[in-house]
C-alpha cells in the first residue's frame, strides 16, 4: 500500500499533522470554541458565585474538550488501514452496546438511550453513528459491491436498519432518523434516483394525510397525475375525458347511493385503476404503469397512515401535530419552540452580547445548553453570529464532501460523505427545530451542544475523515 | 460512474448550500425584519407592577394623630404557580394567622380561576410578611397596602373608612383597579384624592420560575408612588373624645364650631362606633352587625339627620322680625301659658308675662315668637301670607337652613324648610298663617341638621355672618384650602339686630331663664335651649350656645333624641364641652356623672323597631332553612 510506504518514509508524526486539512480542522476548532462560549453563557445565572467550580457545565465541557483533543490527536496518529480493519468489530461492538443500553440503560427524557458509568453518562448512539459510517464505507467500498444489485442493497439496508430498530425501541426516534443520512451517501454512490421519489412521495402523503381530508388528497393526486400524463404523452382530449369521467362517476355514486364521498371516490378510482392497468398492458404503454402504481400506493397508504400515526408515542404525535400546525399549544409542546424562536428572533443584527441574553439568562429557553444551544448564538450574537455558525457548518459539510471527492479510493470517499451527511441531518434538524422549520426532535447540535459523548463522538467522526484525507494528501504530495 | 458521481456531488453541494440559504433567510426574517420577537421577549421577562403609595394621615388641630397609616400586606395566590407536590399548609396558615381550614377554602376558591391573583387574606403585618417571604411559598404573593389606625378610637362617622372599590367605581374612575382601596364616608371620602397619593409603576424582570431578577431598564421607566398628603383636621381630638363619651347611650349629635373661622371643633354622631372596627379581618362581621343595628351607628346624624330645631329657632324668628321692622327689641307680648289662635292654642311654660324680646329669648316664650311670626307673614307689605312666607324663606335660607352649607364634608344633608308651594300642595292651597304658626318655634315641618344648628350658633356669635363650616384646615403641600372657607357668608339680618338676641341668650344663662346651668364663671356663656316635640316619643332635647359673649371662641349645638327638656341633657353636655375647650379643665365632675348616668328611654321607638326587625330576620332565616 502507498500509505504504508509513506508513513515509514516520512516517519515522524509532525509531518502527518502537517498534511491534515487545515480548513476542516480550523472550522472544527472554531465551532467547538463557540460551543464552549455558549455553554459558559448558559451556565451563569444571578446565583453563580465561584466561576471555576467544576460543578458548572462549562467547566465540565472544558474537560470534555480536553479529552476530545487528546482523542483527536490519537485518531490522527493512527494508521489509516486500522479504520478499515476496525469497521466490523466497531459495528458489532456498537450494536452490542445499543442492546445493553436497551436492557440496562437509564431513561432520560423518556428515551432509554443512556449508559451510566459512575458519574459519567454516555449515549452509545453517538458512537454507533461512527461505527455505522465505518461499516457502510467498508461494505460499499468492496470491489465486488454493486449498488444497483438488490442483494447488495439489502446488505446495506440491514446495516442501517439493525441499529435503527434498536434506537427506535429505545424510544429515541430522533437519533434513529439521523441514520437516514446514509440516503445522501447512497445517492452519491449511484443509487437509482427512482428510489428517492417514493420516499419523498411517502413523506408528502403522510403530512398531507394528517392535514387534509382524504377526498381532497385524492382529487389533488388525480389532477397531478392527469397533468403529468398529459405532459408525458402530449395527448389531451382523452385524459380530460377520462378525468371528468371519474369525477362524474364519483358525483353520481355519492349522490345516488348512501355511500360516503370518500368511499365512492375509492370505488370509482379502483375501477379506473383496473381499467387503466388493463389498457396499459394491452397497448404496451408501460409508462402509464408508474403513475398507476403511485396512485394505488396512495390509496393504500393514506388510510394506513392514520393508523400508523395512532401508533406513535403521544409526545411524538404531539410534536408532529404541533409542527404541521394542527395543534396550537404554546404551553406544552409548542412552548419550547415558541421560546426558542423568541430568543433567536429578539437577537437582532448583532445580538444582546455575551451573557446578556435575557431569555437565556432568565431561563426562558428550555434545554438551553443542550438541544437549544443555537438560541444562545441567536440571542446573544444576533444574525451576525447565527450566520457565522450556519456558514461554518455548511463550510465544514462541503469541505468534507470535497475531501471525499479528493480521496480517490471509495472507502475514504464514502466515509467522508457519511460524516458530511450525518452533520447535515443534525444541523438541519437541530437548527431547523430552533427556528421553527422542523418538528422538535431531541438531537444535539454537533460539537456545540453540552454533552461529553456527543462532543467526543463527533470529534472522532470528523477526525477519522481528516485522517483518511491526510493520507491522500501525503500521497498527492509525492 | 465517475462522471455521474461528479454530477451528483454537485447536486448534493447545491442541496447543502440551499439548506444553508434557507436557514439564513429564515434567520434574517426572524432577527432583522420581524420585530414581533423583540416585543415577545420583553413581554416574557418584564412584568408591570403597581406600586402602592402610603395613604395620607390625618392630624387633629393640635397635631395629634387622628388617623395613622400602618404598612400591611394583602396575600394573594396564583393557583397555577402552586407547586404540584404540595406545600406545608399548616405552617403557611400559622404565618398568615388563619386556620388551615380557611386556607384550604381560599385555595379552593383560587382553583376556579387558576391564572388570576386571588386574595387569600388581608392585613398581614410586616413581620409576618417577612416570614412569608422567607418561607418561599411558591404561588403566594403580597401586595403593599396601608391599613388605618386610630390612636384615640374616635370619630367613626367623622373620619369614614377605607374599603375595596366596587366594580362600578372601577368603571367610573380610571385611577382605580379591581382590588384597590378607596375612602368611603367622612374625611376619607371627601379628601380621597388628597389622601390616596398617586400610584406608581415599576417594571420588573422575572425569570421563568417567577422570581424577581431586578428592575427593567435600570428602573428608568419606573414611576415612584407619591405618598398621600397629610391632612390637618379642625377637630380637637381631646374634645371629640370627651363629647363622644358624654353621648354614650344617647342618640343624637354634637357639633362645635370656632365662629371666627368656621372650623369644626367637634362633630359627634351618636351612637358612634370605634373606627378600628372597619379595619382588619373582622371588618365584614363588624360592618354587618352595624348594618343590622336599628340605631344606625353608621348614619352620620351630625350632618344628615333632619331634626326639628325647637326653641333654638326662635333666635332666627326674632332676628327676621327685627330686620323686617315688624318687631322692636322693646316690644312686649303677653303670654298666658301659650298662644291662642282660633280654637287652637300653642302651649307655653310658666314664666312672668308680658316679656320683652330679651327675656322672651331668655325664658324661651312660645307665645312671643308666635306673635312675631304671625305679625311678619301677615304684614300687609307682602300682599299675602304666601308672599310673607316667601320672604321668610329667603331669610331662613341666608342662615343656611334648608340647603347644604357647602362644607368639605361627605354627604351633607339639606334639612328642610317648608315653602308656600309645600303648603299649597299639602293643604290644597287653602292655608293661612295659623297653618304655619308652628314654624315660629321650630316645630312642624322644619327640619335642620345639627351642623346647621351649630352654624346658627356661630352666626349669632359673629353677629350676622358665618364661615362655611369645614373639617380640614390644612393639606400638606398646599398653601391654603378652598377659598370659599375664608369668605364671610352674611345673613340678610344686619349686625345691629343681633344685640338684643345675644343679650337674651346671655341673660338666659347668666341672669334668669332656661339655661342657667350653662353658666361658667367669667366666660359670659350665651345659650338657648330647645325642647322639640315629636310624634315618636319624649321630646328631643337640644341646646345651642356660644362663649364667650364677646370674641366668641366656640359655638356649639347639642341634640339628644328623646332627651326631654333642652336643659335636662343637651345643655349640660354643651356646657361641659365648652368648659373643657375654654378652660382645659372640668370643674363639675358632678355634672359629668349626671350626664353619663342620664340614659334616655328608647324602648318605644328604636328598641321596639329593633325587636321587630330582629324577629323578621329570624323568620327569614328560618324560611330559608
Amino acid at each position: 500500500m502507498y500509505s504504508e510506504y509513506n508513513i515509514s518514509r516520512r516517519g515522524s508524526s509532525t509531518s502527518l499533522f502537517g498534511n491534515v486539512d487545515r480548513v476542516a480542522l480550523g472550522i472544527y476548532i472554531a465551532i467547538v470554541l463557540i460551543g464552549v462560549m455558549c455553554i459558559t453563557s448558559a451556565s451563569f445565572d444571578s446565583e453563580t458565585t465561584n466561576i471555576f467550580s467544576f460543578s458548572h457545565n462549562y467547566m465540565k465541557q472544558l474537560i470534555w474538550v480536553g479529552i476530545s483533543s487528546v482523542m483527536a490527536a490519537i485518531v490522527l496518529l493512527l494508521d489509516r488501514r486500522l479504520f478499515h480493519m476496525f469497521a466490523y468489530p466497531a459495528y458489532i461492538f456498537g450494536i452490542l452496546l445499543l442492546l445493553c443500553t436497551l436492557a440496562f440503560g437509564t431513561k432520560v427524557n423518556g428515551a432509554k438511550a443512556w449508559f451510566e458509568l459512575g458519574s459519567i453518562r454516555i449515549q452509545p448512539v453517538e458512537f454507533v453513528k461512527i461505527a455505522t459510517a465505518l461499516m457502510m464505507a467498508r461494505i460499499m467500498s468492496d470491489y465486488a459491491f454493486n449498488i444497483k444489485r438488490l442483494t447488495d442493497l439489502i446488505k446495506i439496508a440491514v446495516v442501517i436498519m439493525v441499529p435503527f430498530g434498536i434506537i427506535v425501541l429505545q424510544n429515541d426516534t430522533g437519533s434513529g432518523l439521523v441514520l437516514g443520512a446514509f440516503l445522501f451517501v447512497m445517492y452519491r454512490e449511484g443509487l437509482s434516483k427512482y428510489i428517492y421519489f417514493p420516499i419523498l412521495f411517502t413523506i408528502v402523503l403522510f403530512i398531507a394525510a394528517l392535514i387534509l381530508q382524504p377526498v381532497i388528497i385524492f382529487l389533488a393526486l388525480l389532477v397531478f397525475f392527469t397533468l403529468y400524463s398529459i405532459l408525458k404523452t402530449g395527448e389531451f382530449i382523452g385524459h380530460i375525458r377520462f378525468f371528468f369521467g371519474i369525477i362524474l362517476g364519483w358525483l353520481l355514486l355519492s349522490t345516488l347511493t348512501p355511500l360516503s364521498g370518500y368511499v365512492s371516490l375509492m370505488i370509482v378510482c379502483g375501477i379506473a385503476i383496473i381499467t387503466l392497468t388493463a389498457l396499459a398492458l394491452k397497448t404496451h404503454t408501460m409508462m402509464l404503469l408508474w403513475p398507476i402504481a403511485m396512485f394505488f400506493y396512495a390509496m393504500v397508504f393514506v388510510p394506513t397512515a392514520d393508523t400508523l400515526f395512532q401508533h406513535l408515542e403521544p409526545h411524538q404525535k404531539n410534536r408532529i401535530l404541533t409542527f404541521v400546525g394542527l395543534v396550537d399549544d404554546p404551553r406544552n409542546v409548542g412552548y419550547n419552540v415558541n421560546q426558542s424562536k423568541i430568543a433567536i428572533g429578539s437577537g437582532g443584527l448583532f445580538g444582546k452580547g455575551f451573557m446578556e441574553g435575557t431569555q437565556i439568562k432568565y431561563d426562558y429557553v428550555p434545554e438551553k445548553h443542550t438541544d437549544f444551544i443555537f438560541c444562545i448564538v441567536g440571542e446573544e450574537w444576533g444574525f451576525f453570529g447565527s450566520a457565522i455558525v450556519v456558514i461554518l457548518y455548511v463550510s465544514l459539510i462541503m469541505r468534507l464532501m470535497k475531501m471525499g471527492e479528493r480521496i480517490k479510493e471509495p472507502f475514504g470517499r464514502i466515509y467522508c460523505y457519511s460524516v458530511a451527511s450525518i452533520l447535515l441531518v443534525h444541523v438541519i434538524v437541530n437548527i431547523g427545530m430552533t427556528i421553527g422549520l422542523m418538528p422538535v426532535m431531541g438531537i444535539p447540535l454537533p460539537l456545540m451542544s453540552y454533552g461529553g459523548s456527543s462532543l467526543l463522538a463527533f470529534t472522532i467522526l470528523i477526525m477519522i475523515a481528516i485522517r483518511l484525507d491526510a493520507s491522500t494528501s501525503e500521497r498527492n504530495l509525492i | 460512474m465517475s462522471d455521474q458521481g461528479y454530477i451528483r456531488y454537485r447536486i448534493l453541494r447545491i442541496i447543502v448550500i440551499a439548506v444553508g440559504a434557507i436557514m439564513l433567510i429564515r434567520l434574517f426574517s426572524m432577527q432583522i425584519i420581524s420585530d414581533e420577537y423583540d416585543a415577545k421577549a420583553t413581554k416574557n421577562i418584564v412584568r408591570i407592577e403597581t406600586e402602592y403609595p402610603m395613604r395620607g394621615e390625618v392630624l387633629d388641630r393640635r397635631g395629634e394623630y387622628l388617623v395613622k397609616s400602618r404598612v400591611c400586606y394583602d396575600v394573594v395566590v396564583v393557583h397555577r404557580e402552586l407547586p404540584k407536590t404540595g406545600f406545608d399548609t399548616v405552617r403557611l396558615a400559622s404565618i398568615l394567622d388563619i386556620t388551615p381550614e380557611y386556607l384550604e377554602k381560599q385555595l379552593k376558591k383560587a382553583r376556579q380561576s387558576p391564572r388570576a391573583a386571588i386574595l387569600v387574606v388581608g392585613y398581614l403585618s410586616q413581620e409576618n410578611k417577612l416570614l412569608l417571604d422567607e418561607g418561599g411559598f411558591k404561588g403566594f404573593h403580597t401586595r403593599f397596602r396601608t391599613a388605618r389606625e386610630y390612636p384615640r378610637k374616635i370619630g367613626g362617622n367623622l373620619l369614614g373608612y377605607v374599603s375595596e372599590v366596587t366594580d362600578r367605581q372601577v368603571d367610573k374612575w380610571e385611577y382605580y383597579e379591581k382590588g384597590d382601596y378607596i375612602g368611603t364616608n367622612g374625611v376619607e371620602s371627601a379628601y380621597e384624592t388628597e389622601l390616596r397619593g398617586e400610584k406608581g409603576v415599576s417594571y420588573r424582570i422575572y425569570d421563568s420560575h417567577g422570581a424577581v431578577q431586578g428592575s427593567y431598564n435600570d428602573g428608568a421607566d419606573d414611576i415612584l408612588p407619591v405618598k398621600g398628603a397629610q391632612l390637618t383636621s379642625t377637630i380637637d381630638a381631646r374634645l371629640q373624645e370627651f363629647a363622644e363619651e358624654l353621648m354614650v347611650g344617647k342618640i343624637g349629635a354634637v357639633v362645635a364650631i370656632e365662629p371666627s373661622t368656621g372650623e369644626i371643633l367637634v362633630m359627634v354622631s351618636s351612637p358612634s362606633y370605634n373606627p378600628d372596627l372597619m379595619v382588619g379581618r373582622q371588618r365584614n362581621n363588624n360592618y354587618a352587625s352595624m348594618i343590622h343595628d336599628m340605631r344606625q351607628p353608621q348614619f352620620n346624624r351630625a350632618v344628615k339627620a333632619k331634626y326639628p330645631p325647637g326653641s333654638t329657632f326662635k333666635l332666627v324668628q326674632g332676628l327676621i322680625g327685627l330686620q323686617e321692622g315688624v318687631l322692636h327689641a322693646s316690644d312686649r307680648y303677653p303670654c298666658n301659658m301659650g298662644f291662642s289662635y282660633g280654637s287652637r292654642k300653642m302651649a307655653c311654660h310658666a314664666h312672668s308675662s308680658p316679656l320683652d324680646l330679651r327675656d322672651a329669648v331668655a325664658h324661651s316664650c312660645n307665645a312671643y315668637f308666635c306673635y312675631v311670626f304671625r305679625d311678619m307673614i301677615t304684614n300687609a307689605k307682602y300682599g299675602s301670607v304666601k308672599e310673607g312666607v316667601r320672604v321668610w324663606n329667603k331669610y331662613v335660607d341666608s342662615f343656611g337652613f334648608g340647603r347644604q352649607l357647602g362644607t368639605d364634608f361627605y354627604g351633607e344633608g339639606k334639612g328642610y324648610v317648608p315653602t308656600p308651594e309645600f303648603y299649597d300642595k299639602g293643604y290644597n292651597e287653602r292655608w293661612n298663617w295659623g297653618t304655619v304658626i308652628s314654624c315660629a318655634i321650630g316645630q312642624g315641618e322644619m327640619g335642620c341638621t345639627p351642623l346647621q344648628m351649630a352654624n346658627l350658633a356661630a352666626i349669632v356669635a359673629n353677629r350676622g355672618y358665618y364661615y362655611i363650616p369645614h373639617i380640614i384646615k390644612h393639606i400638606e403641600g398646599r398653601d391654603s384650602i378652598d377659598r370659599k372657607f375664608y369668605e364671610r357668608q352674611y345673613t340678610l339680618v344686619d349686625s345691629i339686630h343681633f344685640v338684643p338676641i345675644v343679650e337674651g341668650m346671655w341673660r338666659g344663662v347668666n341672669v334668669a331663664g332656661t339655661s342657667g346651668k350653662a353658666r361658667l364663671e367669667g366666660w359670659d356663656v350665651c345659650g338657648k335651649t330647645g325642647t322639640a316635640e315629636n310624634p315618636n316619643g319624649k321630646d328631643h332635647s337640644t341646646f345651642l350656645s356660644f362663649a364667650p359673649k364677646n370674641n366668641p371662641k366656640i359655638a356649639i349645638s347639642v341634640y339628644v333624641e328623646h332627651g326631654g327638656f333642652g336643659a335636662s341633657i343637651a345643655l349640660p353636655i354643651a356646657s361641659l364641652i365648652e368648659e373643657l375647650y375654654l378652660t382645659d379643665t372640668i370643674t363639675r365632675p358632678q355634672m359629668v356623672e349626671e350626664v353619663l348616668n342620664y340614659q334616655p328611654n328608647y324602648s318605644r321607638n328604636y328598641d321596639a323597631k329593633q325587636r321587630k326587625y330582629d324577629e323578621e330576620r329570624k323568620k327569614k332565616a328560618e324560611n330559608k332553612k
